[in-house]
């Protein structure tokens, strides 16, 4: 037995070698893939292009306007004279926000009645906005704390210092910096990953169909399992080449923290070329053309990939679809990858994922090797 | 030689829908037998053979090979067969050798006896001195040979070879055949389809297939002999499908057909038709060049048995 | 440029699409498939955020501080837990997302010196998340803080403090209920039409050479241009009819609002469509196996699309030479001309930058593609 697989995994290596271009396809494109969408994939709120419209033209009107350009969270790119200029800006250039002061602002402050900034939002991308209003919202507190305060202590310098206040300390945890890339990087790897081997496999099978040597092997006296096996194995071996390069090229160059322990990342990295090469086989067996296989291979990818909570958290989808992402192998690698790297966590936290991992395999594995007889009807 | 037969087929039948590929076909092979399955594309000739590789479960019907079930012990007739698939199905992207060592290591030979069928079917191939090409830069009678050896590593008792020589030039051919009785020499028994014509007359013995059917079965002499009730003759004429639809018209004309440039014409016995005929088509505006009695092909027998033109079939010199 | 042999092809292309049951399942199906699991899926919107909360003190305010936390509807207090290290736990198994932890000096505090902080423990793994889940709980303190000031003003009789000073007045354009659903799905259908583009140029030119009918027409006095238009033609319009089909599906189904001009619609997906249509076509001619053709077109559709589109990611947030590279992303435009055509009443005129942009795109393209497709064939 062994040595019939042995026989096919020389075969498929000796094949792999000729293949001219496969050694480009297999480090080339992963590699920039890994720079490229390590930069770009980003919820990054910073540099908001904000315009100001001050109609008041006051000394409170003015301290809070500069509160915003202090933050650094805003940049003032605009100031307008007239709200007509907000038609072009919003929603036409990259301007998605607009303050706005109206004559009397100081006025109804210094009378002790409410005043009112307007912000005026392109909602299209509502993240942004949300997380923009959201640092609105905190500089619109702290200027309202502080009014109070320096109110209260004209009047009343005693009391002031007993005003109660309640702060919220933040603590990000794992990630102090919120780094966005911290978050990202682990996905790309993880997606890269899963794009090259599910493509990878989906095609090994249909190809020998379809140029008709699977027919000639079929007569031996291979094993359907042994075939199995010594088609997949090599593609095994190229994946975690593959996994260990866009990882190390990946957080060395993002600066990555790697926090857990190695062999639980093995673990989980093994666990997860052997499910998605489970994939791409019963894809495989599914096609009984290269077109097929491309199909259902590229029909696959794109919920696994969209759906695995690499930026679309699946706490924020509804139930029924997040029962869906658990037979999405990148979702539990994901963890993994995340829970090793920033979180330091091991087996006793991640043991779920890795089961989950291994059942995928194992039922899919089934599901192929029952469908692949060698037969041809 | 053992007595009993190689292969044995009883009223196989494969059924695709409601397409009967293969209908009752029933035959026995002996041992070292060289027997061909010929006839025309889509008659059944490959599903037969798939059948008894066990790659096709037959729908009805028995075959056994060597003493096992093609359907039901597939792994251990797969262990005393060789086989050919239409498109000498070799990885074009491995060299010969490659191809070999794969190939031997699946039927588990190794060590020294993998190294001298190694070294033999390189040999016998014809491509010492090639054997680092990749096999996909080997033309067509390299790659049939190649791939014959690919399939007797193992020295298989069996080997079925489905239209091993389609596609290839005629002095490849003669070699391959060269080969094949070497082999059937050794005690192997092969069945091979083809629908050249003249390769079937290689055979030891023939069954005719058509549509599913078998026509005919018997050696290639037999065969032509009791085919053609009647005599066979050449008619040169011009011109030709005038010639033809006159012909048929004649008194005593059996049958008629265009072979090449001339007409092959089946005359009842006991008339005269050398003299008949050319009168008769002069009557019909058709001038008549040579006419003489000829010998029946296979491919003339074939015709009559079935009422059809076989395709891809050399026309007779 | 022979219309009649173009218009010949463009037949044969069709009734081959149409007679092949596989092919029709493909094209009509999986478009909406996809636009279904990724409507649903592809969501920012932070609802129902897990929280766990360990209330160290147990008073009367540390409750009440803990009902406006349940009270929001950003966030699902899971569980209540009574010593630290379970809300450690918690954090790094997953089980919340954010822990909220109230001081057992909580109140005392208050009263004493008039200042107490409150703690929230955020996993920042997912920083985007993270930072929706600060500023939400920052909006639930703040406004419990100011009630809580607000009381003490009134019981100290300083009347002047009773109201706020400043109140911000939010007026939002194009995506008024700030769903993450409304942005993303016009998204969603550039990302499905680019796969499906890809698809189905790679069909249909692997199909020809696959039953070696290629040959057959190169014999024949067709010429490239017009093989190419000829097959592109009928993909066009099943291309449309998806992208019909993808765009009702998201109005009707998922409710995202559609404002603009039908016209403006059409013309931006017809010219993606040319752009990736020939694409596909490039990619198919030019790699000789199947497999390498597979991993190209994913290489150039699937990803870029999903990232550097504008698709998720804002490209404005990207450094800068990343967005230099996204200007060559032809997603790029179809996404933004999508964004703008659904949530904001844009007409032709007004999406004149992504109509040249993929234009020139697809004239480009066309070029390529015509010669890649004429080497080809020698």
């Amino acid at each position: 037995m062994f040595d019939r697989i042995w026989c096919m995994i020389v075969k498929e290596f000796l094949q792999l070698r000729r293949d001219k271009y496969a050694r480009f396809r297999l480090l080339v494109p992963p590699i920039i893939q890994m720079l490229v969408y390590g930069y770009a994939a980003t919820f990054d709120v910073n540099r908001v292009q904000i315009a100001v419209m001050d109609f008041d033209h006051s000394q409170e009107s003015r301290d809070l306007l500069s509160r915003f350009a202090f933050t650094g969270r805003f940049e003032v790119a605009k100031i307008l004279s007239n709200e007509q200029e907000l038609k072009s800006l919003i929603g036409r250039s990259n301007i998605p926000m607009a303050l706005k002061i109206e004559p009397g602002f100081a006025e109804l402050l210094r009378k002790g009645q409410t005043a009112h900034l307007q912000v005026i939002v392109d909602g299209t991308n509502s993240n942004t906005a949300l997380i923009a209003v959201g640092y609105v919202n905190q500089i619109a507190d702290q200027f309202s704390q502080d009014y109070a305060r320096d109110r209260l202590n004209q009047l009343t310098p005693a009391l002031a210092a007993t005003v109660p206040q309640i702060t919220l300390e933040q603590r990000p945890w794992y990630n102090p910096d919120l780094n966005s890339q911290w978050f990202f990087v682990p996905g790309v790897i993880g997606s890269i990953t899963l794009m090259m081997v599910v493509t990878l496999t989906a095609f090994a099978i249909v190809r020998e169909r379809e140029i008709g040597t699977l027919e000639q092997v079929m007569v031996t006296p291979i094993r359907p399992f042994e075939f199995i096996l010594g088609k997949t194995i090599p593609f095994f071996v190229v994946g975690l080449a593959d996994v260990i390069l866009v990882a190390v090229v990946g957080t060395l160059w993002f600066q990555v923290p790697f926090r857990g322990n190695v062999l639980v990342l093995l673990l989980g990295v093994v666990l997860f070329l052997l499910s998605t090469l489970n994939v791409g086989l019963l894809i495989s067996t599914l096609s009984s053309t290269q077109q097929q296989a491309f199909v259902l291979g590229f029909f696959f990818l794109n919920p696994a990939f969209t759906l695995s909570g690499f930026a679309f958290p699946i706490t924020s989808m509804p139930k029924a679809m997040q029962m869906i992402t658990y037979l999405d192998p990148l979702r539990y690698f994901l963890v993994i990858l995340r829970g090793t790297f920033l979180k330091g966590v091991g087996l006793d936290i991640l043991w779920p994922q890795m089961l989950a991992l291994a059942l995928l395999t194992s039922i899919l594995l089934l599901v192929s090797v029952a469908r692949f007889r060698k037969s041809m009807d | 030689m053992n007595d009993a037969p190689s292969i044995v087929v009883d009223q196989l039948v494969k059924q695709f829908g409601a397409f009967i590929a293969v209908n009752q076909v029933s035959f026995q092979i002996r041992a070292g037998e060289i027997f061909g399955l010929l006839g025309p594309n889509g008659s059944g000739k490959s599903t037969v053979i798939r059948m008894l590789c066990g790659l096709l479960t037959p729908s009805s019907g028995s075959a056994t090979v060597v003493g096992f079930d093609a359907a039901r012990q597939a792994e251990e007739v797969r262990q005393h067969i060789g086989y050919m698939s239409q498109k000498f199905s070799l990885y074009n992207d491995l060299t010969a050798i490659e191809n070999l060592q794969f190939f031997g290591g699946l039927y588990g030979v190794k060590g020294r006896a993998l190294d001298e069928r190694i070294a033999w079917a390189i040999k016998m191939s014809g491509l010492a001195g090639s054997e680092q090409l990749l096999t996909g830069e080997l033309s067509g009678g390299w790659k049939q040979r190649l791939a014959l050896g690919c399939a007797v590593l193992h020295r298989p008792q069996v080997l079925f070879l489905d239209e091993p020589t389609a596609g290839v030039d005629p002095l490849s051919r003669r070699q391959f055949w060269e080969l094949i009785h070497q082999m059937s020499r050794e005690g192997v028994t092969t069945l091979i389809t083809t629908h050249y014509m003249d390769e079937a007359e290689y055979c030891n013995r023939l069954a005719l297939i058509d549509e599913g059917r078998i026509v005919e079965m018997g050696t290639p002499t037999e065969i032509k002999q009791t085919a053609i009730k009647g005599d066979l003759l050449l008619i040169e004429c011009s011109p030709l499908g005038g010639g033809l639809a006159a012909i048929k018209q004649a008194p005593g004309v059996l049958d008629a057909s265009v072979f090449g440039a001339a007409l092959h014409v089946v005359v009842s016995a006991g008339r005269q038709p050398l003299t008949e005929l050319p009168a008769f088509l002069a009557a019909h505006d058709v001038r008549v060049g040579r006419i003489e009695p000829i010998s029946p092909s296979l491919e003339d027998a074939f015709v009559s048995l079935t009422g059809s033109r076989a395709l891809g079939s050399e026309p007779s010199q | 440029m022979n219309l009649r042999r173009t218009a010949a092809m463009s037949r044969k292309e069709f009734t081959q699409v149409r007679r092949d049951p596989y092919s029709l399942i493909v094209v009509l199906f999986l478009p909406l498939i996809q636009i279904l699991l990724l409507g649903y899926g592809a969501r920012l919107d932070a609802n129902h955020i897990p929280v766990y909360v360990l209330d160290q003190e147990g008073s009367q305010d540390s409750q009440a501080l803990l009902k406006a936390f349940q009270a929001s509807p950003y966030f699902d207090v899971i569980k209540a837990v009574n010593n630290y290290h379970a809300l450690v736990r918690a954090i790094d198994a997953d089980q919340c997302k954010l822990g909220i932890v109230i001081p057992w000096n909580f109140s005392e505090r208050l009263d004493d010196a008039g200042r107490t902080s409150v703690q929230a423990i955020v996993d920042g793994t997912d920083d985007n998340s993270a930072q929706l889940a600060e500023g939400y709980a920052q909006a639930v303190v703040a406004t419990y803080a100011s009630n809580v000031q607000l009381d003490w003003f009134a019981r100290h009789g300083i009347s002047q403090q009773a109201t706020i000073p400043l109140s911000v007045d939010y007026r939002t354009w194009f995506n008024e209920d700030l769903e993450s659903k409304n942005f993303i799905i016009p998204g969603t259908v550039a990302l499905v039409m680019a796969l499906m583009g890809a698809l189905l140029s790679s069909l249909t030119i692997a199909r020809e050479w696959e039953r070696g009918t290629m040959e057959q027409l190169i014999a024949t006095p067709v010429t490239a241009l017009e093989i190419m238009v000829g097959k592109l033609v009928p993909y066009l319009g099943i291309g449309l009819a998806d992208a019909t089909l993808c765009a009702v599906f998201a109005v009707g189904w998922f409710e995202v609002p559609f404002r603009g001009g039908l016209g403006a619609f059409f013309l931006a997906t017809t010219l993606f469509l040319i752009v990736i249509l020939g694409i596909g076509y490039m990619i198919s001619v030019a790699t000789k196996s199947q497999l390498g053709a597979s991993q190209y077109a994913l290489l150039v559709t699937l990803l870029p699309t999903s990232m550097l589109s504008g698709f998720a990611f804002p490209i404005d947030q990207m450094p800068a030479p990343i967005r230099a590279i996204t200007y060559l992303v032809y997603s790029r435009y179809y996404v933004s001309a999508l964004k703008r055509v659904f949530l904001s009443s844009a007409g032709i005129n007004d999406l004149v930058p992504e109509v040249v942009a993929m234009t020139i795109y697809a004239l480009v393209i066309g070029f390529f593609a015509t010669r890649a497709f004429h080497k080809s064939l020698q």
